[in-house]
Protein backbone atom coordinates (compact mmCIF):
# COMPACT_ATOMS: atom_id res chain seq x y z
CA UNK A 1 0.00 0.00 0.00
CA UNK A 2 1.35 3.33 -0.95
CA UNK A 3 1.65 6.11 1.56
CA UNK A 4 -1.10 8.11 -0.23
CA UNK A 5 -3.56 5.27 0.05
CA UNK A 6 -2.84 4.90 3.75
CA UNK A 7 -3.75 8.53 4.29
CA UNK A 8 -7.01 8.18 2.42
CA UNK A 9 -7.88 5.03 4.38
CA UNK A 10 -7.20 6.73 7.68
CA UNK A 11 -9.31 9.74 6.69
CA UNK A 12 -12.11 7.43 5.74
CA UNK A 13 -11.87 5.62 9.04
CA UNK A 14 -12.16 8.91 10.88
CA UNK A 15 -15.06 10.20 8.83
CA UNK A 16 -17.22 7.16 8.41
CA UNK A 17 -18.15 6.19 11.99
CA UNK A 18 -20.24 9.31 12.74
CA UNK A 19 -22.12 8.86 9.53
CA UNK A 20 -22.57 5.21 10.24
CA UNK A 21 -24.00 5.90 13.71
CA UNK A 22 -27.09 7.49 12.24
CA UNK A 23 -27.21 11.02 10.89
CA UNK A 24 -28.61 13.83 13.10
CA UNK A 25 -28.90 12.00 16.38
CA UNK A 26 -25.64 13.51 17.75
CA UNK A 27 -25.93 16.71 19.89
CA UNK A 28 -24.85 19.60 17.67
CA UNK A 29 -21.52 21.06 18.76
CA UNK A 30 -23.05 24.41 19.72
CA UNK A 31 -25.43 22.73 22.19
CA UNK A 32 -23.01 20.21 23.64
CA UNK A 33 -21.46 22.72 26.04
CA UNK A 34 -17.81 23.34 26.46
CA UNK A 35 -17.48 21.04 29.41
CA UNK A 36 -16.05 23.95 31.33
CA UNK A 37 -18.70 23.90 34.06
CA UNK A 38 -18.36 20.15 34.56
CA UNK A 39 -14.62 19.81 34.18
CA UNK A 40 -13.14 23.12 35.28
CA UNK A 41 -15.50 25.43 37.12
CA UNK A 42 -16.64 22.82 39.60
CA UNK A 43 -13.30 21.22 40.29
CA UNK A 44 -12.27 21.81 43.88
CA UNK A 45 -8.91 23.48 43.38
CA UNK A 46 -10.06 26.05 40.91
CA UNK A 47 -10.19 29.44 42.67
CA UNK A 48 -8.67 28.00 45.81
CA UNK A 49 -8.43 31.49 47.30
CA UNK A 50 -12.12 31.94 47.53
CA UNK A 51 -13.23 28.74 49.14
CA UNK A 52 -13.27 30.32 52.60
CA UNK A 53 -12.53 26.97 54.13
CA UNK A 54 -10.47 26.48 57.28
CA UNK A 55 -6.75 26.41 56.72
CA UNK A 56 -6.45 29.95 55.53
CA UNK A 57 -4.26 31.66 53.02
CA UNK A 58 -1.20 33.80 53.52
CA UNK A 59 -0.83 37.56 53.36
CA UNK A 60 -3.82 39.88 53.32
CA UNK A 61 -6.16 37.04 52.41
CA UNK A 62 -5.31 35.32 55.67
CA UNK A 63 -6.86 38.20 57.64
CA UNK A 64 -10.26 37.80 56.03
CA UNK A 65 -13.33 35.89 57.09
CA UNK A 66 -12.66 32.35 58.18
CA UNK A 67 -15.06 29.51 58.71
CA UNK A 68 -14.54 28.17 62.16
CA UNK A 69 -17.24 25.54 62.08
CA UNK A 70 -18.84 24.04 59.01
CA UNK A 71 -21.87 21.88 59.47
CA UNK A 72 -22.51 18.81 57.34
CA UNK A 73 -25.65 20.53 56.10
CA UNK A 74 -23.45 23.02 54.25
CA UNK A 75 -22.36 20.17 51.95
CA UNK A 76 -25.77 18.56 51.33
CA UNK A 77 -27.91 18.85 48.22
CA UNK A 78 -30.80 19.58 50.54
CA UNK A 79 -29.39 21.62 53.40
CA UNK A 80 -32.53 21.04 55.46
CA UNK A 81 -32.34 17.28 55.18
CA UNK A 82 -32.96 15.73 58.56
CA UNK A 83 -33.98 19.00 60.25
CA UNK A 84 -36.80 18.19 62.63
CA UNK A 85 -40.06 20.04 62.00
CA UNK A 86 -38.70 21.51 58.78
CA UNK A 87 -41.26 22.32 56.17
CA UNK A 88 -40.73 24.20 52.90
CA UNK A 89 -43.79 26.24 53.89
CA UNK A 90 -41.97 27.89 56.79
CA UNK A 91 -40.51 31.35 56.41
CA UNK A 92 -36.71 31.42 56.42
CA UNK A 93 -36.68 34.15 59.08
CA UNK A 94 -38.26 31.77 61.58
CA UNK A 95 -34.88 30.11 62.13
CA UNK A 96 -32.36 32.23 60.20
CA UNK A 97 -33.12 35.50 62.01
CA UNK A 98 -29.60 36.91 61.92
CA UNK A 99 -29.30 36.31 58.17
CA UNK A 100 -32.08 38.76 57.36
CA UNK A 101 -30.38 41.72 59.04
CA UNK A 102 -28.02 42.92 56.37
CA UNK A 103 -27.87 45.45 53.57
CA UNK A 104 -29.10 43.08 50.86
CA UNK A 105 -32.27 42.16 52.67
CA UNK A 106 -33.06 45.32 54.59
CA UNK A 107 -32.08 48.03 52.15
CA UNK A 108 -32.56 46.37 48.78
CA UNK A 109 -35.34 43.94 49.63
CA UNK A 110 -33.48 40.95 48.21
CA UNK A 111 -35.22 37.74 49.28
CA UNK A 112 -33.40 34.63 50.47
CA UNK A 113 -34.31 32.52 47.44
CA UNK A 114 -32.91 35.07 45.00
CA UNK A 115 -29.46 33.85 46.02
CA UNK A 116 -30.09 30.52 47.78
CA UNK A 117 -32.59 29.41 45.11
CA UNK A 118 -35.70 27.39 45.78
CA UNK A 119 -36.39 23.97 47.26
CA UNK A 120 -34.41 21.94 47.94
CA UNK A 121 -32.05 24.62 49.17
CA UNK A 122 -28.53 23.33 48.76
CA UNK A 123 -25.81 23.88 51.34
CA UNK A 124 -23.45 26.60 50.13
CA UNK A 125 -20.50 24.19 49.97
CA UNK A 126 -22.39 21.49 48.14
CA UNK A 127 -20.40 20.54 45.07
CA UNK A 128 -22.89 21.86 42.50
CA UNK A 129 -24.54 24.57 44.61
CA UNK A 130 -24.73 27.92 42.80
CA UNK A 131 -23.53 29.52 46.04
CA UNK A 132 -20.42 27.36 46.23
CA UNK A 133 -17.61 29.96 46.43
CA UNK A 134 -15.97 28.47 43.35
CA UNK A 135 -18.82 29.77 41.19
CA UNK A 136 -20.81 32.10 43.45
CA UNK A 137 -19.55 35.22 41.68
CA UNK A 138 -20.85 34.13 38.29
CA UNK A 139 -24.03 32.31 39.30
CA UNK A 140 -25.32 34.59 42.06
CA UNK A 141 -23.50 37.92 42.53
CA UNK A 142 -23.29 38.78 38.84
CA UNK A 143 -27.09 38.71 38.56
CA UNK A 144 -27.00 42.27 39.94
CA UNK A 145 -23.29 43.15 40.21
CA UNK A 146 -22.24 43.04 36.59
CA UNK A 147 -18.78 41.58 36.13
CA UNK A 148 -18.54 40.16 39.66
CA UNK A 149 -15.29 38.28 40.29
CA UNK A 150 -14.43 35.60 42.86
CA UNK A 151 -12.67 38.29 44.86
CA UNK A 152 -15.82 40.43 44.81
CA UNK A 153 -17.85 37.42 45.92
CA UNK A 154 -15.72 37.08 49.02
CA UNK A 155 -17.67 40.07 50.40
CA UNK A 156 -19.50 38.72 53.42
CA UNK A 157 -23.21 39.27 52.82
CA UNK A 158 -24.24 37.88 56.22
CA UNK A 159 -21.56 39.70 58.17
CA UNK A 160 -21.20 39.09 61.90
CA UNK A 161 -21.79 41.73 64.55
CA UNK A 162 -18.35 43.35 64.23
CA UNK A 163 -17.99 44.27 67.89
CA UNK A 164 -19.05 40.90 69.28
CA UNK A 165 -16.27 38.60 70.40
CA UNK A 166 -17.34 35.93 67.87
CA UNK A 167 -16.21 38.27 65.12
CA UNK A 168 -12.65 38.10 66.43
CA UNK A 169 -12.60 34.49 65.35
CA UNK A 170 -14.72 34.63 62.21
CA UNK A 171 -13.60 37.96 60.74
CA UNK A 172 -10.62 39.26 62.74
CA UNK A 173 -9.72 42.28 60.62
CA UNK A 174 -13.32 43.56 60.73
CA UNK A 175 -13.36 43.13 64.51
CA UNK A 176 -10.13 45.04 65.09
CA UNK A 177 -10.84 47.78 62.51
CA UNK A 178 -14.31 48.50 63.91
CA UNK A 179 -13.09 48.51 67.51
CA UNK A 180 -10.26 50.88 66.55
CA UNK A 181 -12.69 53.29 64.88
CA UNK A 182 -15.16 53.07 67.76
CA UNK A 183 -12.51 53.84 70.36
CA UNK A 184 -11.34 56.78 68.25
CA UNK A 185 -14.87 58.18 67.85
CA UNK A 186 -15.98 57.58 71.41
CA UNK A 187 -12.68 58.97 72.68
CA UNK A 188 -13.14 62.20 70.71
CA UNK A 189 -16.65 62.68 72.13
CA UNK A 190 -15.69 61.65 75.66
CA UNK A 191 -13.00 64.30 75.65
CA UNK A 192 -14.61 67.12 73.68
CA UNK A 193 -18.22 67.06 74.89
CA UNK A 194 -17.47 67.61 78.59
CA UNK A 195 -14.56 69.90 77.72
CA UNK A 196 -16.77 72.08 75.51
CA UNK A 197 -19.41 72.29 78.23
CA UNK A 198 -16.87 73.31 80.88
CA UNK A 199 -15.35 75.78 78.42
CA UNK A 200 -18.78 77.29 77.74
CA UNK A 201 -19.38 77.87 81.44
CA UNK A 202 -15.87 79.32 81.93
CA UNK A 203 -16.41 81.60 78.93
CA UNK A 204 -19.65 82.90 80.46
CA UNK A 205 -17.94 83.55 83.80
CA UNK A 206 -15.09 85.42 82.06
CA UNK A 207 -17.56 87.49 80.08
CA UNK A 208 -19.63 88.41 83.12
CA UNK A 209 -16.46 89.45 84.99
CA UNK A 210 -15.27 91.56 82.07
CA UNK A 211 -18.72 93.15 81.91
CA UNK A 212 -18.68 94.04 85.60
CA UNK A 213 -15.12 95.44 85.28
CA UNK A 214 -16.26 97.84 82.57
CA UNK A 215 -19.41 98.79 84.43
CA UNK B 1 -11.69 106.54 57.53
CA UNK B 2 -9.71 105.05 60.39
CA UNK B 3 -12.80 105.01 62.61
CA UNK B 4 -14.84 102.31 60.89
CA UNK B 5 -11.85 100.04 60.25
CA UNK B 6 -12.62 97.98 63.33
CA UNK B 7 -12.11 94.51 61.90
CA UNK B 8 -8.97 92.48 61.37
CA UNK B 9 -8.45 90.45 58.20
CA UNK B 10 -8.10 86.77 59.13
CA UNK B 11 -8.97 84.60 56.12
CA UNK B 12 -8.32 85.06 52.40
CA UNK B 13 -10.98 84.80 49.71
CA UNK B 14 -9.71 81.33 48.67
CA UNK B 15 -9.84 80.08 52.25
CA UNK B 16 -13.40 81.40 52.69
CA UNK B 17 -14.52 79.88 49.40
CA UNK B 18 -13.03 76.52 50.33
CA UNK B 19 -14.70 76.59 53.74
CA UNK B 20 -18.02 77.48 52.06
CA UNK B 21 -17.63 74.66 49.53
CA UNK B 22 -16.70 72.27 52.31
CA UNK B 23 -19.84 73.31 54.24
CA UNK B 24 -22.15 72.76 51.26
CA UNK B 25 -20.62 69.41 50.26
CA UNK B 26 -20.42 68.20 53.86
CA UNK B 27 -24.13 68.92 54.36
CA UNK B 28 -25.09 67.32 51.05
CA UNK B 29 -23.05 64.23 51.94
CA UNK B 30 -24.54 64.20 55.45
CA UNK B 31 -28.14 64.38 54.22
CA UNK B 32 -27.68 61.75 51.51
CA UNK B 33 -25.52 59.54 53.71
CA UNK B 34 -27.98 59.62 56.61
CA UNK B 35 -30.93 59.09 54.25
CA UNK B 36 -29.14 56.00 52.97
CA UNK B 37 -28.20 54.76 56.43
CA UNK B 38 -31.75 55.30 57.75
CA UNK B 39 -33.50 53.95 54.66
CA UNK B 40 -35.31 51.26 56.66
CA UNK B 41 -37.00 53.97 58.79
CA UNK B 42 -39.85 56.23 57.59
CA UNK B 43 -37.75 59.29 58.41
CA UNK B 44 -34.87 58.02 56.29
CA UNK B 45 -37.18 57.32 53.36
CA UNK B 46 -38.68 60.82 53.64
CA UNK B 47 -35.19 62.27 53.63
CA UNK B 48 -34.29 60.17 50.59
CA UNK B 49 -37.45 61.19 48.74
CA UNK B 50 -36.03 64.73 48.48
CA UNK B 51 -33.55 63.32 45.97
CA UNK B 52 -35.79 60.73 44.33
CA UNK B 53 -35.39 57.09 45.23
CA UNK B 54 -32.71 55.03 46.91
CA UNK B 55 -30.54 54.89 43.81
CA UNK B 56 -30.70 58.66 43.29
CA UNK B 57 -29.61 59.31 46.87
CA UNK B 58 -26.62 57.03 46.33
CA UNK B 59 -25.74 58.72 43.08
CA UNK B 60 -25.88 62.22 44.61
CA UNK B 61 -23.77 60.98 47.55
CA UNK B 62 -21.17 59.49 45.22
CA UNK B 63 -20.89 62.55 42.99
CA UNK B 64 -20.74 64.94 45.98
CA UNK B 65 -18.00 62.75 47.45
CA UNK B 66 -15.97 62.92 44.25
CA UNK B 67 -16.36 66.71 44.11
CA UNK B 68 -15.22 66.95 47.72
CA UNK B 69 -12.15 64.81 47.03
CA UNK B 70 -11.36 67.00 44.01
CA UNK B 71 -11.59 70.05 46.27
CA UNK B 72 -9.30 68.32 48.76
CA UNK B 73 -6.77 67.60 45.99
CA UNK B 74 -6.90 71.27 44.96
CA UNK B 75 -6.36 72.26 48.58
CA UNK B 76 -3.21 70.12 48.69
CA UNK B 77 -1.94 71.83 45.52
CA UNK B 78 -2.76 75.19 47.13
CA UNK B 79 -0.78 74.21 50.23
CA UNK B 80 2.22 73.16 48.15
CA UNK B 81 2.12 76.57 46.46
CA UNK B 82 1.87 78.39 49.79
CA UNK B 83 4.84 76.66 51.42
CA UNK B 84 7.97 78.80 51.62
CA UNK B 85 10.28 76.23 49.98
CA UNK B 86 13.43 78.36 50.44
CA UNK B 87 13.23 78.11 54.19
CA UNK B 88 11.87 74.53 54.17
CA UNK B 89 11.42 72.71 56.52
CA UNK B 90 11.88 75.40 59.19
CA UNK B 91 9.40 77.64 57.37
CA UNK B 92 6.67 75.16 58.37
CA UNK B 93 7.12 76.30 61.95
CA UNK B 94 6.23 79.66 63.39
CA UNK B 95 3.05 81.41 64.50
CA UNK B 96 1.46 81.76 61.05
CA UNK B 97 1.29 78.06 60.12
CA UNK B 98 -1.22 75.44 61.21
CA UNK B 99 1.51 72.88 61.99
CA UNK B 100 1.29 71.58 65.56
CA UNK B 101 4.22 72.80 67.63
CA UNK B 102 5.39 72.73 71.22
CA UNK B 103 3.55 75.99 71.83
CA UNK B 104 0.25 74.22 71.11
CA UNK B 105 0.91 71.69 73.87
CA UNK B 106 1.49 74.63 76.20
CA UNK B 107 -1.54 76.38 74.75
CA UNK B 108 -3.71 73.33 75.35
CA UNK B 109 -2.50 72.83 78.93
CA UNK B 110 -2.87 76.55 79.62
CA UNK B 111 -6.38 76.54 78.19
CA UNK B 112 -7.27 73.47 80.24
CA UNK B 113 -6.00 75.26 83.35
CA UNK B 114 -8.00 78.36 82.45
CA UNK B 115 -11.22 76.37 81.97
CA UNK B 116 -10.84 75.01 85.49
CA UNK B 117 -9.86 78.39 86.92
CA UNK B 118 -6.22 77.56 87.66
CA UNK B 119 -4.51 80.23 85.56
CA UNK B 120 -4.99 83.08 83.11
CA UNK B 121 -6.15 82.46 79.55
CA UNK B 122 -3.04 81.71 77.44
CA UNK B 123 -2.08 84.46 75.00
CA UNK B 124 -2.83 82.69 71.72
CA UNK B 125 -1.10 83.77 68.54
CA UNK B 126 -2.82 83.53 65.16
CA UNK B 127 -4.06 79.95 65.63
CA UNK B 128 -5.12 78.41 68.92
CA UNK B 129 -4.69 74.69 69.54
CA UNK B 130 -8.37 73.90 68.83
CA UNK B 131 -8.31 75.79 65.53
CA UNK B 132 -5.34 73.67 64.43
CA UNK B 133 -7.14 70.56 65.66
CA UNK B 134 -10.23 71.51 63.63
CA UNK B 135 -8.11 71.95 60.51
CA UNK B 136 -6.26 68.64 60.86
CA UNK B 137 -9.43 66.80 61.86
CA UNK B 138 -10.78 67.55 58.38
CA UNK B 139 -7.61 66.04 56.92
CA UNK B 140 -7.80 62.89 58.98
CA UNK B 141 -11.55 62.57 58.39
CA UNK B 142 -11.29 63.16 54.66
CA UNK B 143 -8.48 60.64 54.34
CA UNK B 144 -10.54 57.97 56.09
CA UNK B 145 -13.94 58.61 54.48
CA UNK B 146 -12.26 59.44 51.17
CA UNK B 147 -10.30 56.21 50.84
CA UNK B 148 -13.16 54.01 52.04
CA UNK B 149 -15.64 55.99 49.95
CA UNK B 150 -13.56 55.48 46.82
CA UNK B 151 -13.37 51.75 47.61
CA UNK B 152 -17.16 51.59 47.88
CA UNK B 153 -17.70 53.72 44.77
CA UNK B 154 -17.32 50.75 42.45
CA UNK B 155 -17.11 47.57 44.54
CA UNK B 156 -16.58 45.24 41.57
CA UNK B 157 -13.63 47.28 40.30
CA UNK B 158 -12.20 47.64 43.83
CA UNK B 159 -12.22 43.89 44.35
CA UNK B 160 -9.92 43.50 41.35
CA UNK B 161 -7.21 45.13 43.45
CA UNK B 162 -7.96 43.77 46.92
CA UNK B 163 -10.04 41.07 48.59
CA UNK B 164 -13.76 41.79 48.26
CA UNK B 165 -14.28 41.28 51.99
CA UNK B 166 -12.32 44.50 52.59
CA UNK B 167 -15.56 46.18 51.49
CA UNK B 168 -17.25 44.90 54.66
CA UNK B 169 -14.54 46.68 56.63
CA UNK B 170 -14.53 49.78 54.41
CA UNK B 171 -18.26 50.31 54.90
CA UNK B 172 -17.99 50.11 58.70
CA UNK B 173 -15.02 52.47 58.80
CA UNK B 174 -16.82 54.87 56.44
CA UNK B 175 -19.91 54.87 58.65
CA UNK B 176 -18.13 55.34 61.97
CA UNK B 177 -15.90 58.12 60.65
CA UNK B 178 -18.94 59.84 59.09
CA UNK B 179 -20.85 59.65 62.38
CA UNK B 180 -17.79 61.00 64.20
CA UNK B 181 -17.41 63.89 61.74
CA UNK B 182 -21.11 64.82 61.78
CA UNK B 183 -21.38 64.50 65.55
CA UNK B 184 -18.31 66.66 66.02
CA UNK B 185 -19.46 69.39 63.63
CA UNK B 186 -23.09 69.50 64.77
CA UNK B 187 -22.25 69.70 68.47
CA UNK B 188 -18.68 70.72 69.27
CA UNK B 189 -17.78 72.86 66.24
CA UNK B 190 -21.09 74.77 66.30
CA UNK B 191 -20.81 75.36 70.05
CA UNK B 192 -17.17 76.42 70.13
CA UNK B 193 -17.48 78.74 67.14
CA UNK B 194 -20.97 80.17 67.59
CA UNK B 195 -22.57 79.50 70.94
CA UNK B 196 -19.83 80.30 73.40
CA UNK B 197 -20.97 83.44 75.24
CA UNK B 198 -18.08 85.41 73.69
CA UNK B 199 -19.09 84.59 70.11
CA UNK B 200 -22.87 84.12 70.48
CA UNK B 201 -25.01 84.13 68.35
CA UNK B 202 -22.92 83.79 65.20
CA UNK B 203 -19.24 83.95 64.37
CA UNK B 204 -18.96 85.08 60.74
CA UNK B 205 -15.14 85.10 60.66
CA UNK B 206 -14.96 82.23 58.16
CA UNK B 207 -17.65 83.85 55.97
CA UNK B 208 -16.62 87.51 55.79
CA UNK B 209 -12.95 86.75 56.48
CA UNK B 210 -12.51 89.20 59.36
CA UNK B 211 -12.93 89.39 63.11
CA UNK B 212 -13.58 92.32 65.40
CA UNK B 213 -10.24 93.80 66.59
CA UNK B 214 -11.51 93.86 70.17
CA UNK B 215 -12.37 90.15 69.94
CA UNK B 216 -8.95 89.41 68.41
CA UNK B 217 -7.23 91.24 71.28
CA UNK B 218 -9.04 88.93 73.68
CA UNK B 219 -8.84 85.59 71.80
CA UNK B 220 -5.56 86.08 69.90
CA UNK B 221 -3.68 88.77 71.85
CA UNK B 222 -0.23 87.56 70.80
CA UNK B 223 -1.24 87.78 67.12
CA UNK B 224 -2.40 91.40 67.47
CA UNK B 225 0.68 92.33 69.51
CA UNK B 226 2.99 90.72 66.95
CA UNK B 227 1.31 92.53 64.07
CA UNK B 228 1.58 95.79 65.96
CA UNK B 229 5.29 95.16 66.64
CA UNK B 230 5.95 94.30 63.01
CA UNK B 231 3.88 97.25 61.81
CA UNK B 232 1.31 95.21 59.83
CA UNK B 233 -1.68 95.93 62.01
CA UNK B 234 -2.83 99.12 60.28
CA UNK B 235 -2.80 97.49 56.85
CA UNK B 236 -4.76 94.47 58.11
CA UNK B 237 -7.66 96.50 59.47
CA UNK B 238 -10.81 96.69 57.36
CA UNK B 239 -14.29 98.15 57.80
CA UNK B 240 -17.13 95.75 58.59
CA UNK B 241 -18.85 94.22 55.56
CA UNK B 242 -22.10 95.88 54.39
CA UNK B 243 -25.19 94.96 56.39
CA UNK B 244 -27.00 93.04 53.59
CA UNK B 245 -23.92 90.81 53.20
CA UNK B 246 -23.79 90.23 56.95
CA UNK B 247 -27.46 89.23 56.90
CA UNK B 248 -26.68 86.77 54.09
CA UNK B 249 -23.83 85.21 56.10
CA UNK B 250 -26.06 84.92 59.15
CA UNK B 251 -28.97 83.36 57.24
CA UNK B 252 -26.67 80.93 55.42
CA UNK B 253 -24.88 80.01 58.63
CA UNK B 254 -28.06 79.39 60.58
CA UNK B 255 -29.69 77.48 57.73
CA UNK B 256 -26.71 75.10 57.88
CA UNK B 257 -26.79 74.98 61.68
CA UNK B 258 -30.51 74.13 61.74
CA UNK B 259 -30.03 71.48 59.06
CA UNK B 260 -27.24 69.98 61.12
CA UNK B 261 -29.32 70.00 64.31
CA UNK B 262 -32.28 68.52 62.43
CA UNK B 263 -30.10 65.63 61.24
CA UNK B 264 -28.57 65.18 64.70
CA UNK B 265 -31.88 65.13 66.59
CA UNK B 266 -33.73 62.85 64.17
CA UNK B 267 -30.75 60.55 63.70
CA UNK B 268 -30.55 60.04 67.46
CA UNK B 269 -34.34 59.69 67.79
CA UNK B 270 -34.45 57.05 65.05
CA UNK B 271 -31.24 55.25 65.98
CA UNK B 272 -33.14 52.54 67.86
CA UNK B 273 -34.98 51.61 64.65
CA UNK B 274 -31.75 50.85 62.81
CA UNK B 275 -30.65 47.29 62.22
CA UNK B 276 -26.87 47.38 62.09
CA UNK B 277 -26.14 43.69 62.50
Amino acid sequence: MSFGRTIIWLMGALLVPPLANGQGTEVPAELAGTGYFRDQDTLPGAYRFYRQLPGGEGGLWGLGPTRQKLSHASFRVDGHEGVADYSPELRCQKCHTQQTKDLHGLRMGITCVQCHRSQPIAGVYQYYSPLNPIRRHAYVCAKCHEGATPSFASYMVHEPNPIASEARGTFPLLYYAVWFMLILAVGVFLFFLPYTMAWWIRDLVARLRRGSDHG
Amino acid sequence: MADDRTRLRRFTMVQRLWHGGLVLLFMLLSVTGIAWMYFETPWGRDLASVFGDYGDVLEVHRIAGLVMLAGFAMHIVYLLCRVDWKGFPWSLLGPETLVFQWIDVKGFLGHLGWVFGLNELPRFDRWSWWEKFDYWAVWWGLMIVGVTGLMLYNPVLTSDFMPGWLLNIALWIHRIEAVLAMGHIFTIHFTVENWRPSSFPFNAAMFDGTIELEEAKHEHPEWVARMEREGHLGAALVPPPPVPLRICYFVFGYAIIFLGLFLLVFAIANAALLTLF
